[in-house]
C-alpha cells in the first residue's frame, strides 16, 4: 500500500541531498489523502475552544514571533516564523468553527487545507520547533503561540502525518510503556543494575513510601548516573520514596508527537501507579517534557484533580535546600573549569521552574556563567519537542547549534551544567557533530557530587 | 441627496449599525466556544449534536486544571498586569523589533491624537455624547496628520520589504491598511482644502469612515478589542504555570 | 412701456435718461471686474450693449417672497442695477409694472409674441406641483402652465434666487405644495441658475449683463451657476480665514472669540459648502455680509439648505432625525438593536460551531468504541 504522493523512485531519492531533501516527508498508515486531510480538520476543529479562537483571532501579523524563534534567527527562513506554523489550524478554524465560518465556506473565502499543505506544514510544525515559548513570550497580542502548536500537532498525528523517528518512538511507548520496547521486568532489572555499578539500593515497589520517583529508559541508558545520583539526593534528604515497577519511565512522546490520546495513556499510567501506592509526591525526571506534560496537561487529561505533587528533580531538589534538607558543600564545578548554565526552555518557559538550577549551584558555590540572553530569554538548545529524534531536521537544528555554540564560547566556559536530560542528548550529540571541547554535565550528577556529609 | 448628506446620513447609520452588529457577533462566538478544558465531553454528546451543542451553550462547567503555582487572585492581578506588560517587549527582544513597534505606536499615537483632539472630530462627538474638550490648534494638527500620514506609508514600505511579513500578509493586511490611510489621507485633504470641492473631499472622508466602522468587525481591526482579554488570558495561564510573562 | 420704445437701443435709453457714456462706460467696467474679465472686456461690453436694441425681458414670479426682486431695486444711487433697467426692456414684472388684471396679461402676451424665441425669461420663486399645481395661479392659470407657456418663446432663462433654483424654503421639509425649481421643470432650455435667498444685487444683474453683452450663457458649475459668482466658496474667500487655518474659532454667541472677530465654524459656519460671492461683493454695496456681522453663513445659495440641519450644528455633524431627536439617541437607538441582533447571530454561529464540534466527537468516540485501534492512524473515511 503506497500513499499518494510518497516519494517512493529510488531515482528521486538518490538525487536527493542532506542539504535539499528531496520533498521527503513522513506518512504513518495506509490512508488516502482525503481521509489525512478530513483527519486533521476534525482535530484541528475539535481542538479549537474561546482560548484558541481568540489566540487565533487576535494575530494582527506583526511577525515579532519570527524574531523570537531560534530557527528563524539561526537560518532568517520566514517560513519559520511560528504564527505561520500554525496556518492550517487558523485557516481551519476561521473556516469551520469561528464566527464568520458559514460565510467564509460559503463564498469560499477561506480554502480547505489541502494534503500538500499538511505534508508541507509537517516539517514547520515537527522540525522547526522545540516548543520552546519564547514566541509566546513575546507577541505583543498575548498569544500563546506554543500551545497553538501543540493543537496544530495534534491535528498533524490524526492524520498520520509525523516525522518517522518521533512517530516510532511514541508508538512503542504506547505499545510498551516506555520508547525501548522493554518489558517492566526488564525495565526493573536494568534499574537494580544501574544501583549495582554505582554500589547503591534503589527501591523498587516499595510500599508506604510517599514519593514516587521517575526516570526515563533514555536516561537510564545514556546518562545512568543521573538515575543514581536522583537516588542519592533522596536518601540524602531522607525521603521516603520508591520507583513503581508499572511507571519507571516517566518521558511522554505523545505529548511530544501530537497525539493526545497518548499522551493521556502515558499521564494515566503514571497516575493509576501513583494512586495504587498513595504516594504524596511524584518526583519527575530530567526530561523537561515528562514534568510539563504530567506537571500541566495532567489533570486536564485524567479529567480529575490529581492526588499528588509533581515535582520536577530540580524544583525538588530546591524546596529540600530551602528546608534544609538538602546539605551541600561548596565545591567549583566537577573538574574546576568555569562553567555556564545552560537553561531548559520547556522546564522555564513552559514549566514554570525558574530558579531551581540558580539557587542550587550557588549552594554548591559553583561561580557559573550566563549566556547573554538568560533566564526568560534563555535561546533554546534545538532538540526539544522531537526535533533532535527527527533525522530529517537534522541540519536545520544544528544550524540552531551553531549558534548556541557562539553564545557559549562567548563565555569563555570549558563546562556547561543543565538540568534537562533532552537538552543534555542535544548538546551531546553536537559536541559529537561538531568535535566541540565543551564537557556537559547534568545538574543532578553536579548536586550528588556535592552532597555534605 | 447629495454626497455629503449621504455620508454623514443613512451611510454612517448603516455603517455604525454593522459596526456594533459584526463585534458583538465575533465577540459573543468566541467567548461561546467550548473551553478547551472539556476535553471529555465526546461522552456526553451522546444525547444528540444539536441538544448537547446548546446545553453546553447554555451551562457553564467549571474547568479543571492542573493546581496553579499562584492563587488565583495572584493569577488575576498577574492578567491584569499582562495587559501593560505586553505592550513592550522585554529588553532582550527590543534590538531585533525596535524599528517595527515605533513606527507602530507613533502611527497609532498621531491617528489617535487627530482623532481626538482635531476640532471637527471633537464637534461630531460633542454631537453624539454631549460632551466636548478642547482641540489642538490646528497648524499642530496638520503637522501631526503629515507625520502620520508618512509613518503610515513607512508601515507598508517595511510590510511589503520584509520577508517575514510578506509571508505572513494576506488580503486583511492591506486592506485594513489602505481604509485607514485612505481616512487618514481624505481627512487630511479636506482639511487642507485640497483635491476637489470642499463638500466632497468631506464626504470621502465621511464614506470612507463609513466603510472603516462596516469593515471593522471582519479584519484585523478587531485587535482593539481582542488585545486585553487576550493578554490578561496569557497572564492568567502563563503566571498560574509560573512562567514568565 | 410702448412698442415703439421698446425698439429703442441702450444708447438711445441712456441718452433720454441722461447718463452719459463715461458713466455707462465706467458701471460695464465695475461689471467687468466683478465678473474677473479684462478691463478690455469691460469696453466692449460698452460698445456692444451701447448699440444693441433694448432686448426683451419677462420676469415671471411664483412662490416667493419678493426679496430676490427687492435686492436687485433697493439702491439708492446710479448703481449697475439701476441701469440694468435702461439696458433691458422689463416688459412685464407684475410687482414693478403699474397696471394690472387683463391689460398686463395682454402686454405680457404681446411681448412674447413680438420677441418670440429672442426674449430672456427671469423667473424666481418655486413652482408648486400639488393639486394639479393650484398652490399657485395667475390670471385663472397654474404656475407650471405660465412658466411652460413662457419658456416656449424664451431664449434662455434666468432662474433668480434660491427658490427658482433648487426650490428654496417651499422645497424645504415636508414640502407640502411640491414645490421644485425652474430647471426641474423646463429641461428644453438653457437655465441659469442664480442661487441666493436673496442672490447679490451685482450677482444678478451681472449674469444678465454678460449673458446679453457676450450673447452667450456664462459658463457654469454643475448645478447651472455662473462660475464667475459661484466658483468659490466663502470660505475661500473669508476675512476671517486665517483664524480658521490657526484654529481660532468662537465657541458662542458674544464669547471672547467672537468678539475677537474669531471664526465661526464651531457655531455652525457653512462658508466652507457654500458657493457665492458674499465674501467679495458682499452686500448693501459692499457693507458688510453675515460673518462679519457676526453670525454664520447659512448657505442659502446651496440646495436643500433648509433641510441641512440646523443653522448653528457645525458642518461635520451628522444630522440625524427631525429637530429635537438628537444624535445620541439615534445613535443608542441603532447601536443597541445592532449589537441585540449580533449577540443572536454570535449566539448561533457558537451553538454551530459547538454542534460540529459535537458531531464530530461523536463520530470519533463512536469509531474508539467500535475498536478503532487508536494508534493515531486515520481510517479511511
Amino acid at each position: 500500500m503506497t500513499p499518494d504522493n510518497r516519494v517512493s523512485s529510488a531515482a528521486a531519492i538518490a538525487a536527493s541531498d542532506i542539504r535539499q531533501p528531496h520533498g521527503h516527508y513522513d506518512e504513518e498508515g495506509g490512508a488516502s489523502a482525503q481521509a489525512r486531510v478530513n483527519a486533521a480538520v476534525r482535530s484541528f476543529v475539535l481542538d479549537v475552544g474561546a482560548v484558541s479562537a481568540l489566540r487565533l483571532d487576535s494575530c494582527v501579523h506583526c511577525g515579532m514571533c519570527a524574531d523570537a524563534c531560534p530557527f528563524y534567527v539561526a537560518t532568517d527562513d520566514p517560513r519559520y516564523t511560528p504564527i505561520h506554523k500554525v496556518e492550517p489550524l487558523k485557516q481551519t478554524y476561521k473556516r469551520e468553527a469561528g464566527p464568520f465560518a458559514p460565510f467564509f465556506k460559503l463564498l469560499g473565502l477561506k480554502r480547505k487545507v489541502t494534503i500538500e499543505e499538511l505534508h508541507e506544514w509537517e516539517e514547520l510544525l515537527f522540525d522547526s520547533c522545540t516548543l520552546c515559548g519564547r514566541c509566546s513570550l513575546i507577541c505583543p497580542m498575548g498569544i500563546d503561540i506554543t500551545a497553538l502548536i501543540e493543537d496544530a500537532r495534534h491535528g498533524m498525528s490524526e492524520a498520520g502525518l509525523v516525522p518517522k523517528a518521533l512517530y516510532e518512538k511514541a508508538y512503542r511507548q504506547h505499545r510498551s510503556g516506555n520508547v525501548f520496547g522493554l518489558s517492566n521486568e526488564e525495565i526493573t532489572r536494568r534499574l537494580a543494575g544501574i544501583g549495582q555499578e554505582h554500589g547503591i539500593d534503589i527501591p523498587i515497589d516499595r510500599a508506604g513510601a510517599e514519593i514516587m520517583v521517575c526516570t526515563t529508559v533514555e536516561e537510564m541508558d545514556a546518562y545512568p548516573a543521573t538515575v543514581a545520583a536522583m537516588v542519592r539526593v533522596l536518601e540524602h534528604v531522607g525521603a521516603n520514596y520508591t520507583f513503581c515497577s508499572q511507571a519507571v519511565d516517566a518521558s511522554n512522546y505523545g505529548y511530544v508527537g501530537g497525539s493526545l490520546a497518548w499522551e493521556r495513556e502515558g499521564i494515566v499510567r503514571i497516575v493509576e501507579a501513583a494512586k495504587r501506592y498513595g504516594v504524596r509526591t511524584v518526583v519527575m525526571p530530567e526530561d523537561a517534557f515528562a514534568y510539563v506534560a504530567l506537571r500541566w496537561e495532567g489533570t486536564e487529561l485524567y479529567g480529575k484533580a490529581l492526588p499528588f505533587e509533581v515535582k520536577h528533580i530540580s524544583e525538588f531538589m530546591q524546596e529540600e535546600l530551602a528546608a534544609g534538607r538538602l546539605r551541600l558543600k561548596k565545591g567549583n564545578g566537577a573538574d574546576g573549569g568555569a562553567v555556564v548554565l545552560h537553561e531548559s526552555s520547556q522546564l522555564l518557559r513552559r514549566g514554570g521552574v525558574v530558579g531551581a538550577p540558580l539557587d542550587l549551584l550557588e549552594a554548591m558555590g559553583v561561580a557559573f556563567k550566563r549566556p547573554a540572553d538568560h533566564g526568560a530569554f534563555a535561546w533554546c538548545c534545538g532538540g526539544g519537542g522531537g526535533v533532535l529524534e527527527n533525522e530529517r531536521a537534522q541540519p536545520l537544528r544544528y544550524r540552531v547549534f551553531e549558534a548556541r555554540m557562539r553564545e557559549i564560547e562567548a563565555t569563555q566556559a570549558d563546562e556547561i551544567v543543565t538540568c534537562c536530560s533532552v537538552c543534555r542528548r542535544t548538546f551531546d550529540d553536537g559536541v559529537d557533530r561538531f568535535g566541540w571541547d565543551k564537557r556537559i554535565v547534568g545538574l543532578t550528577e553536579m548536586v550528588a557530587a556535592h552532597l555534605a556529609g | 441627496m447629495d454626497l455629503l448628506s449621504i455620508a454623514r446620513g443613512p451611510a454612517l447609520k448603516a455603517a455604525l449599525a454593522i459596526f456594533f452588529f459584526g463585534i458583538t457577533w465575533r465577540l459573543v462566538t468566541i467567548f461561546l466556544l467550548r473551553h478547551n478544558w472539556q476535553l471529555s465531553f465526546a461522552r456526553e454528546g451522546r444525547a444528540g449534536a444539536w441538544s448537547g451543542a446548546l446545553k453546553s451553550v447554555f451551562t457553564f462547567r467549571r474547568p479543571r486544571l492542573s493546581r496553579a503555582r499562584r492563587s488565583s487572585m495572584e493569577a488575576t492581578a498577574d492578567a491584569a498586569v499582562a495587559v501593560g506588560s505586553r505592550s513592550w517587549p522585554h529588553p532582550p527582544f527590543v534590538r531585533r523589533t525596535l524599528y517595527g513597534e515605533t513606527i507602530g505606536y507613533l502611527y497609532h499615537i498621531g491617528l489617535a491624537l487627530v482623532v481626538i483632539f482635531g476640532a471637527p472630530h471633537i464637534l461630531v462627538l460633542k454631537s453624539f455624547f454631549g460632551v466636548g474638550w478642547p482641540a489642538l490648534p490646528t497648524p499642530i494638527i496638520t503637522i501631526i496628520s503629515v507625520l502620520t500620514l508618512a509613518l503610515l506609508f513607512a508601515a507598508l514600505m517595511r510590510r511589503l520589504g520584509s520577508p517575514v511579513l510578506r509571508h505572513l500578509s494576506n488580503f486583511d493586511d492591506y486592506f485594513s491598511w489602505s481604509i485607514v490611510t485612505l481616512v487618514f489621507a481624505t481627512g487630511l485633504m479636506a482639511h487642507g482644502h485640497l483635491g476637489g470641492p470642499y463638500q466632497d473631499v468631506l464626504a470621502w472622508h465621511i464614506l470612507s469612515f463609513d466603510l472603516l466602522l462596516a469593515w471593522f468587525p471582519f479584519g484585523k481591526l478587531m485587535h482593539a478589542f481582542f488585545l486585553t482579554p487576550s493578554r490578561a488570558i496569557a497572564g492568567y495561564l502563563l503566571k498560574r504555570r509560573g512562567a514568565p510573562v | 412701456m410702448t412698442r415703439s420704445e421698446s425698439v429703442q437701443t441702450v444708447n438711445d435709453a441712456l441718452d433720454r435718461q441722461g447718463i452719459s457714456r463715461r458713466t455707462f462706460l465706467k458701471s460695464c467696467m465695475l461689471a467687468a471686474s466683478a465678473m474677473a474679465l479684462s478691463p478690455l472686456a469691460g469696453s466692449a461690453m460698452a460698445k456692444q450693449l451701447g448699440k444693441m436694441k433694448r432686448p426683451s425681458v419677462i420676469y415671471l414670479s411664483f412662490q416667493e417672497c419678493t426679496g430676490c426682486l427687492e435686492s436687485l431695486t433697493r439702491s439708492f444711487s446710479p448703481t449697475l442695477e439701476h441701469l440694468i433697467f435702461n439696458v433691458i426692456s422689463l416688459d412685464y414684472d407684475d410687482t414693478l409694472m403699474a397696471a394690472a388684471g387683463h391689460q398686463a396679461e395682454a402686454a405680457k402676451e404681446q411681448a412674447m409674441r413680438d420677441n418670440y424665441g429672442k426674449y430672456v425669461l427671469v423667473v424666481d420663486g418655486a413652482i408648486p406641483l400639488a393639486f394639479g399645481g393650484a398652490c399657485h395661479t395667475a390670471a385663472g392659470k397654474s404656475a407650471i402652465q405660465i412658466l411652460k407657456e413662457a419658456a416656449k418663446g424664451a431664449r434662455a432663462i434666468v432662474a433668480v434666487g434660491t427658490c427658482a433654483t433648487f426650490g428654496g424654503l417651499p422645497h424645504a421639509n415636508p414640502n407640502p405644495t411640491g414645490a421644485i425649481g425652474v430647471s426641474d421643470l423646463i429641461k428644453d432650455k438653457p437655465v441659469i441658475n442664480v442661487s441666493g435667498c436673496p442672490p447679490i444685487p451685482v450677482v444678478m444683474a451681472g449674469t444678465i449683463m454678460h449673458f446679453f453683452a457676450f450673447d452667450k450663457v456664462p459658463e457654469l458649475d454643475e448645478l447651472h451657476r455662473p462660475k464667475m459668482f459661484y466658483g468659490n466658496t466663502i470660505h475661500d474667500r473669508c476675512y476671517r480665514r486665517p483664524f480658521y487655518d490657526a484654529g481660532k474659532f468662537a465657541e458662542s454667541f458674544d464669547d471672547e472669540g467672537a468678539r475677537n472677530g474669531w471664526c465661526l465654524y464651531k457655531l455652525g459656519c457653512k462658508g466652507p459648502t457654500t458657493y457665492n460671492s458674499c465674501a467679495t461683493l458682499k452686500w448693501n454695496q459692499g457693507v458688510s455680509f453675515p460673518i462679519e456681522s457676526g453670525h454664520p453663513c447659512l448657505g442659502c445659495s446651496q440646495p436643500n439648505f433648509w433641510d441641512g440641519g440646523s443653522f448653528y450644528a457645525a458642518l461635520p455633524t451628522p444630522k440625524w432625525g427631525k429637530a429635537g431627536e438628537g444624535n445620541p439617541s439615534k445613535a443608542g437607538e441603532i447601536a443597541g438593536a445592532a449589537a441585540g441582533i449580533g449577540a443572536g447571530v454570535g449566539l448561533a454561529a457558537a451553538g454551530l460551531s459547538r454542534y460540529r464540534q459535537y458531531r464530530r466527537a461523536i463520530k470519533a468516540a463512536a469509531a474508539a468504541e467500535n475498536g478503532d485501534d487508536s494508534d493515531g492512524q486515520s481510517k479511511e473515511e
